[in-house]
């Protein structure tokens, strides 16, 4: 489905969805305040965009330092070059201590890479940790959303899900009680793991060390509890230096939620006494990535979602409407590099207003970014007819001065003149939920002739 | 195993070298009063600031603030309120009904309320994690006004594990509604000393 069809679906409750778009907003003007602040936020971005733009340059080398290090400290490094082979080596590792028994914290890439089903189909149970997680995990949903997963739900919701699989009494969605029930619910899962499976921020080329941040301390009850902790990374992950998290853990959270940092953020470089530590480096498509000029700085994001919280659209359609594991402005640059076919429609999901560029704490073009996609696939992906007469004409008018001018003229005619049914008809998608502005007297030319001679 | 394959990969495909950008730490200087920043924003994520004279009341004043408290660890010699002992030996399962912990904080963090919690002072890596309620004491003098500082102080130690720690644990996955007590500790109290 294209992203403007299931983006219709979502608006079909309009009070939800005006909700979801308050709800983000707000989240968008607690990274403001506490961007502002501190002293130096810009320098901050500068220089975490400086240092990832080093560290792709310079990738290869970081990996084999950081696998060198992750070993002295006795930690096992595996490399995977797709998604299958990451599901296979935890797989493995899990079946030699006979694990059974899995709580995972939040992992877009195990999300990317299908774990979860593939682990399932094996008879292992995969307990998803974070709060917002489990929600969409006993929903049979994904998330829709990187840092807030579960952002979709009303509380009732919540409540109806609750009863029927942790047995809980109907409460009208009160957040404080559903939210003991789950830390009780889960606490036993964490008590009985075998292994735990983690994701990682930043993992450290310099000490083979790596960062996992949480608000909940569900990665820490997981990996400290089991014998056996799994942390899975996409190999764009590195930092150089570990004096580099310094300037990293500042921006991220505050870019994520408005706080000044997350509640835990744990760096682990060895495994505990009589315990074991596995680290799996992920390509999945990254290297791929990395080729393309245009689209490399992709690999600079730190998964804050702030890109997803300010833009206009994502807002207002919902993280499923991207079908794609990550949603919003950063999803619609990476998926098509994924799969250009099916995700042809997720770069034409957005204004190009350039907010997502502007929050973004590692500074990537994403506006720019998507406008070059689509360069590409209105010129590889066939496109609806009626889509492709309209570019076709507007391009043509826009290279003429002449024609444009008598357009524009009869444009504001047309405005002013046009019947509704024929905006709102079935053929013209983008008047199915508009109407045309009001038009005021002048155009801008006129307008400005007028003004020059004080009419 | 696709070690070989994917280092080639990178190889072929990174751009031109580009080199480490100089960080000039002092563009983030601010002439600040650090304590007060630091229980600003320790108020701000949900925590509660304690600030003593001194630890030789530490302990009357922990069981004003906690008087239920029954099963506490206390990992500091400067508290005598622990009634289960730790060690490096303890299955972190049998920490699971622990009420209070009491833990020394290394250095604390006025820009984010956090506070650096090495392996060797939380003894068990779960403990600040599994406890219901957790203390931090951290001296006054170990305040720093930001994370650059830090991880500069801590340059030299012996890389385990450790966490910095800001507020209690806490959610929001519900309809954005702020829930603390996820799955870590419920209340988190910082005594500066
Ligand atoms: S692209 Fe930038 S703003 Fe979006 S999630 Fe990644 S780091 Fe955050």
């Amino acid at each position: 489905m294209a992203h403007a069809e299931a983006a219709a679906k979502f608006n079909e409750n309009e009070a939800k969805v005006n909700w979801h778009d308050k709800a983000l907003w707000f989240v968008r003007q607690k990274r403001d305040k506490q961007a502002h602040k501190i002293q130096g936020w810009e320098q901050l971005r500068d220089y975490a965009s400086a240092l990832k733009a080093n560290v792709l340059s310079n990738l290869d080398n970081y990996l084999v330092q950081f696998e060198e290090n992750a070993k002295k400290n006795g930690v096992t490094v595996h490399w995977a070059a797709n998604a299958e082979e990451h599901n296979k080596i935890i797989h493995s590792i899990l079946q030699k201590h006979n694990a059974k028994k899995i709580v995972k914290s939040k992992s877009m890439l195990t999300e990317e890479c299908h774990l979860n089903p593939f682990l399932e189909a094996n008879d292992i149970e995969v307990i998803d940790t974070d709060l917002g997680e489990r929600i969409v995990q006993l929903a049979k949903e994904p998330p829709s959303h990187i840092v807030l997963p579960a952002i979709h739900k009303t509380k009732e919701e919540v409540d109806e899900l609750f009863q029927e699989h942790l047995g809980t009494k109907p409460s009208g969605g009160n957040p404080e009680y559903l939210t003991r029930e789950a830390r009780k619910h889960l606490r036993n899962k964490f008590l009985q793991a075998d292994a735990a499976i983690t994701g990682v921020n930043f993992a450290v080329a310099d000490t083979g060390g790596f960062v996992v941040c949480t608000n909940e301390g569900n990665a820490d009850m997981g990996a400290h509890l089991a014998k056996v902790h799994i942390a899975c990374m996409g190999m764009e992950k590195l930092i150089p230096q570990e004096k580099h998290l310094g300037i990293f853990l500042r921006l991220l959270a505050r870019s994520a939620t408005g706080q000044p940092i997350t509640t835990y953020s744990s760096y682990f470089n060895k495994p505990e006494e009589g315990k074991e530590m596995h680290i799996i480096i992920v390509d999945n498509g990254r290297t791929e990535q990395l080729s393309r000029e245009d689209f490399r700085r992709s690999l600079h994001c730190i998964r804050c979602g702030a890109c997803m919280n300010t833009c206009p659209i994502y807002r207002r359609s919902g993280g499923h409407s991207y079908d794609a594991t990550i949603p919003g402005p950063i999803g619609s640059i990476l998926s098509p590099g994924k799969d250009l076919t099916k995700h042809s429609s997720l770069p034409f999901a957005s204004t190009l207003c350039g907010s997502c560029s502007d929050v973004c704490p590692v500074k990537i073009n994403i506006h720019e970014q998507l406008y070059k996609w689509r360069q590409i696939i209105v010129k590889d992906v066939p496109q609806p007819t009626v889509k492709k007469n309209i570019m076709k004409a507007a391009g043509s008018i826009l290279a003429k001065p002449k024609t444009y001018d008598f357009v524009g003229k009869s444009t504001r005619f047309m405005l002013k003149h046009t019947p509704k049914s024929l905006i709102n008809s079935k053929i013209n998608t983008w008047g199915h939920a508009r109407d045309l502005p009001e038009v005021k007297g002048d155009n801008f030319e006129e307008w400005y002739k007028k003004r020059q001679k004080n009419e | 195993m696709s070690r070989e394959s994917i280092l080639k990969a990178v190889k072929a495909n990174k751009p031109e070298t580009l080199s480490l950008p100089d960080i000039d730490l002092s563009v983030f200087d601010e002439d600040i009063n650090l304590i007060e920043r630091f229980k600003e924003n320790i108020e701000f994520v949900g925590g509660r600031l304690l600030e003593l004279d001194g630890l030789a009341t530490l302990d009357e004043e922990i069981k004003t603030l906690y008087p239920e408290a029954k099963k506490i660890v206390s990992c500091m010699k400067e508290s005598a309120l622990g009634t289960v002992p730790v060690s490096k030996e303890t299955d972190p399962h049998t920490l699971e009904d622990i009420d209070l912990t009491i833990i020394k904080g290394n250095f604390a963090v006025a820009e984010n309320g956090a506070v650096w919690v090495s392996e060797d002072d939380m003894v068990v890596r779960a403990l600040p994690f599994i406890t219901n309620d957790l203390i931090l004491v951290v001296p006054k003098n170990a305040v720093n006004l930001h994370m650059h500082q830090i991880f500069d102080a801590i340059s030299e130690r012996e890389r385990t594990f450790g966490t910095f720690i800001s507020g209690p644990s806490k959610t929001a996955d519900i309809e954005q509604c702020l829930v603390v007590g996820a799955h870590g500790a419920i209340s988190l109290t910082v005594v500066l000393f």
